[in-house]
């Protein structure tokens, strides 16, 4: 078993909105993949479909190996966008409560739950109610009630929205030690740097439809060449650069996205004197010019 | 199954949690105590209503008054007659007056204290040898009545309590009216002073006519005083127009007789048997068993609604959707809120055993008619049987739609034409309990929404077997189908956000096939 999810021509239609249109894809087992793609793309039903909350109007879903779904719901993980606790229940109740739906024995499941809670910091919240929670302790305790049952694959949908930097990195942690467990993580997001700085492999969907997908490295190779700059001044001026095809300026920062064949050199030499200079990096194009390129330029990612 | 039975059990701890359980398990013993209590306390504190009288004709008043003493003194020699027989203390205690009055009294056959209190009660002299008296007794008469009055005359309150005895002279106290040259007019300011509550003003000649008497009071709704002293005062002149005529009192009397039907009733085998008092109670007990059948599974089919509803918009459904499906969350929830239903009404049905059958025997009355007949178990278990029946159905439907709303107030309206029919078992209740095998009743019984109450209802008919079954069967196709559409919509509803789709488009999903999402669902594409 090579692949965590195996997706073959899957469409989903709401009455006459086409959610996702015939769309396949792979994602490895043991990679953190990323789904990205602004609001509305079809992130949200993908992972539902995958889940099995959703079913596909056609195409094939393979989970795990499983063509039925409902036969590894037990070895998944998922964190849905909108979540929230039962607000009477205790911590520790609450989290062992989600490790026994997911087929965990009563007594197993309360001992998890309380050695997940000492590991996070939460050991002295075991017995208070969630109502008593902050709003990053609840998502700590969502997200170790998602943990909880050790998935194979835990699917996160936009985990890191509406975090502060400190529960941002506390999730990015938690990605990368579920990896370093040998486990699949597939989450969505449609903030591109979250995904550059995490993700093995992406896929970018936009109006229902695969984009592009494949390692990050791979995708972002595609894209050709370009020139991150940092710089002070007057940025009007960048779009008259020699062998420029455009400019993605964000007042301090610009990503030059050269044409095929264009010397970089020549591009420097042209912006000495006009502007102050701090910082000028040959890499590949961003994630975000990626799709920029793939959609037409007319989205609003 | 065992996703469904981890579901029901944490609803279940979650309701035992809350102040509602404990509120619907306490509610039903107080209610009883209370409805109880109250009207004991209420005519306990009830003011005397104090009266005083015109009286144009002279003798009225007299005449009721010796009917009130006779009507007094009769309690009164039957508190002390029962402290006599069981003898000891108590009776010691009564005063010396009373003590040899009753010695007397209990001596005597029924007709003879009767006459006895008559004799004492009236104003004028008894002659040296009155009618219906022992020789014995009439010589100890002039005593005894002299006695007795004077004792009447200064008895004191506490002593007339302690006889613990219902007497008119403590309900209605007569207030002597003013010897003035208007006492009308002085009644009247005494009423409006709230010194008195009313006085009546007798005609000249009652006998002939009713012209000239009349009732005055500031309170005309409370006529309780007006119907006491009318009913009195009717006697006495009734009395007077048999003599006037020249009736025989007993002739009279027997005119006024009615004619009585005996009630009897067809048994089993054609029989005919004897209407009892236990028999009519019977009639009327499943009555109060529709009330409280209706109460609970209202109760409980709506706490399932609000806590479906809360734990929609709190955002833990989709966690839980990722380990349960659907069809297993709505089982869970629903199968948990019955099993807490079902452990208030199991308490109520034991408070009610306890208090009915239970107390009654221990403080010595075996025979409580209504005990026997509310604690019989057909009763019981026909309660417990349709309040699940019930809840199911009604649970079914509520957690259907409810599963559509973000908010209360949201399914309020769709909830509209659910309420509306729940009311007809309740209007119905006094027609089926009247004719408990009528077309009206055999026709609810069949509809399901109103199965569970009106087949309870009828318990006192009862039903024949086979509607029995039937209707059982019915009630059960009903639950599976409910479920079964529930399901459905619950599966799309349950996801969704922003406004609820109108009940027409809710109907339309039930068409939809397993997985379709219908059209006015956009959350999806979020």
């Amino acid at each position: 078993m090579n692949d965590a999810v195996r997706l073959d021509g899957v469409s989903k239609r709401f009455g006459p909105v086409v959610a996702v249109d015939d769309l396949s894809l792979q994602v490895p087992a043991g990679c953190i993949y990323g789904f990205l793609g602004p609001n509305g793309a079809g992130k949200t039903t993908l992972i539902r479909m995958i889940m099995s909350i959703f079913y596909p109007d056609s195409g094939r879903i393979e989970v795990l190996g499983h063509q039925n779904p409902l036969e590894v719901k037990d070895r998944l993980g998922y964190l849905p966008e909108e979540k929230g606790l039962y607000k009477k229940m205790r911590v520790a109740e609450l989290i062992a409560y989600f490790g026994r739906l997911k087929g965990m024995d009563g007594g197993k499941a309360r001992k998890v739950a309380a050695e997940l809670l000492d590991r996070f910091g939460l050991g002295e919240w075991k017995e208070s109610r969630c109502e008593a929670l902050s709003k990053g302790m609840g998502q700590k305790v969502q997200l170790l009630g998602t943990m909880i049952h050790e998935p194979e694959l835990v699917i996160l949908d936009e985990p890191f929205s509406g975090l502060d930097p400190v529960n941002s990195d506390l999730m990015r942690d938690a990605v990368l030690q579920l990896r370093k467990e040998g486990k699949t993580v597939l989450f969505s997001t449609h903030i591109m740097e979250q995904a550059e700085q995490l993700c093995d492999f992406v896929m970018l969907i936009d109006k229902g439809k695969k984009v592009l997908d494949g390692e990050l490295s791979a995708v972002r190779a595609s894209g050709g060449q370009g020139v991150i700059l940092d710089y002070d001044g007057d940025g009007e001026m960048l779009n008259q650069l020699p062998g420029v095809l455009r400019v993605n300026d964000a007042g301090k920062q610009a990503e030059l996205v050269l044409e095929d064949g264009a010397d970089p050199q020549a591009i420097l030499a042209a912006l000495v004197g006009k502007l102050q200079i701090r910082r000028f990096d040959l890499s590949e194009p961003s994630l975000h010019e990626i799709f920029i390129r793939a959609v037409g330029g007319e989205s609003d990612a | 199954m065992r996703k469904i039975m981890l579901v029901a059990q944490r609803e279940y701890l979650d309701n035992v949690r809350t102040k509602a359980f404990w509120i619907g398990i306490l509610a039903f013993p107080l209610i009883i105590v209370l409805s109880v209590l109250v009207p004991i306390l209420l005519a306990e504190t009830r003011e005397a209503r104090t009266y005083a009288v015109v009286d144009g004709s002279g003798f009225v008043l007299q005449e009721v008054e010796e009917k009130i003493i006779a009507r007094d003194l009769r309690e009164v020699f039957t508190a002390t007659t029962e402290r006599y027989r069981e003898g000891g203390r108590e009776f010691e205690k009564l005063s010396e007056v009373l003590q040899t009055a009753t010695l007397l009294y209990v001596g005597l056959e029924e007709e003879e204290r009767g006459r006895l209190i008559e004799l004492v009660a009236e104003t004028a002299e008894p002659q040296a040898e009155p009618e219906g008296l022992s020789a014995k007794t009439a010589l100890a008469l002039p005593q005894l009545r002299t006695d007795l009055r004077k004792w009447w005359r200064q008895v004191s309150t506490k002593e007339l309590e302690d006889l613990d005895v219902e007497l008119l002279r403590r309900s209605y106290v007569r207030i002597e009216t003013p010897m003035v040259d208007a006492p009308q007019a002085a009644l009247n300011r005494m009423i409006e002073a709230g010194e008195l509550f009313a006085y009546f003003v007798i005609g000249e000649d009652p006998v002939t006519s009713s012209e000239g008497s009349k009732y005055v009071s500031k309170n005309l709704t409370d006529r309780d005083l007006l119907n006491w002293f009318q009913r009195m005062a009717a006697d006495v002149v009734r009395a007077r127009r048999i003599e006037r005529e020249g009736i025989d009192p007993e002739i009279a009397h027997w005119i006024q007789e009615s004619l009585r039907f005996d009630a009897r009733k067809v048994g089993k085998r054609g029989t005919e048997e004897k209407v009892e008092t236990r028999d009519r109670a019977r009639q009327w007990a499943p009555v109060a068993f529709v009330y409280l059948l209706w109460i609970a599974v209202f109760t409980n089919a709506q706490a399932l609604l609000t806590n479906t509803i809360e734990e929609k918009s709190s955002r833990v459904i989709e966690v839980l959707l990722s380990s349960v499906s659907s069809f297993e969350l709505m089982a869970g929830k629903i199968a948990g809120m019955a099993a807490s239903g079902l452990t208030v009404v199991g308490s109520w049905v034991i408070f009610f055993f306890i208090a009915i059958v239970v107390i009654p025997e221990m403080m010595g009355a075996s025979d409580v008619a209504l005990g026997s007949i509310a604690a019989d178990p057909f009763y019981m278990i026909s309660f417990l049987v349709y309040f699940l029946t019930g809840y199911l159905f009604y649970a079914t439907l509520l957690v259907g739609l409810g599963s559509v709303c973000n908010s209360l107030k949201e399914s309020q309206n769709l909830m509209m034409p659910i309420l509306i029919p729940m009311l007809v078992p309740l209007f119905a209740m006094m027609p089926i309990g009247q004719d408990p095998n009528g077309t009206l009743a055999r026709i609810l019984s069949f509809i399901p929404l109103f199965t569970p109450f009106v087949m309870m209802n009828r318990a006192a008919g009862p039903p024949p077997l086979w509607e029995y079954l039937v209707t059982t069967l019915l009630m059960i196709g009903s639950i599976y189908l409910a479920t079964k559409g529930a399901a459905k919509i619950f599966r799309i509803g349950i996801l969704m956000t922003g406004k609820p789709p109108k009940l027409g488009e809710i109907v339309k999903w039930l068409t939809l096939s397993e997985g379709v999402m219908p059209e006015s669902q956009e959350e999806g594409a979020a």
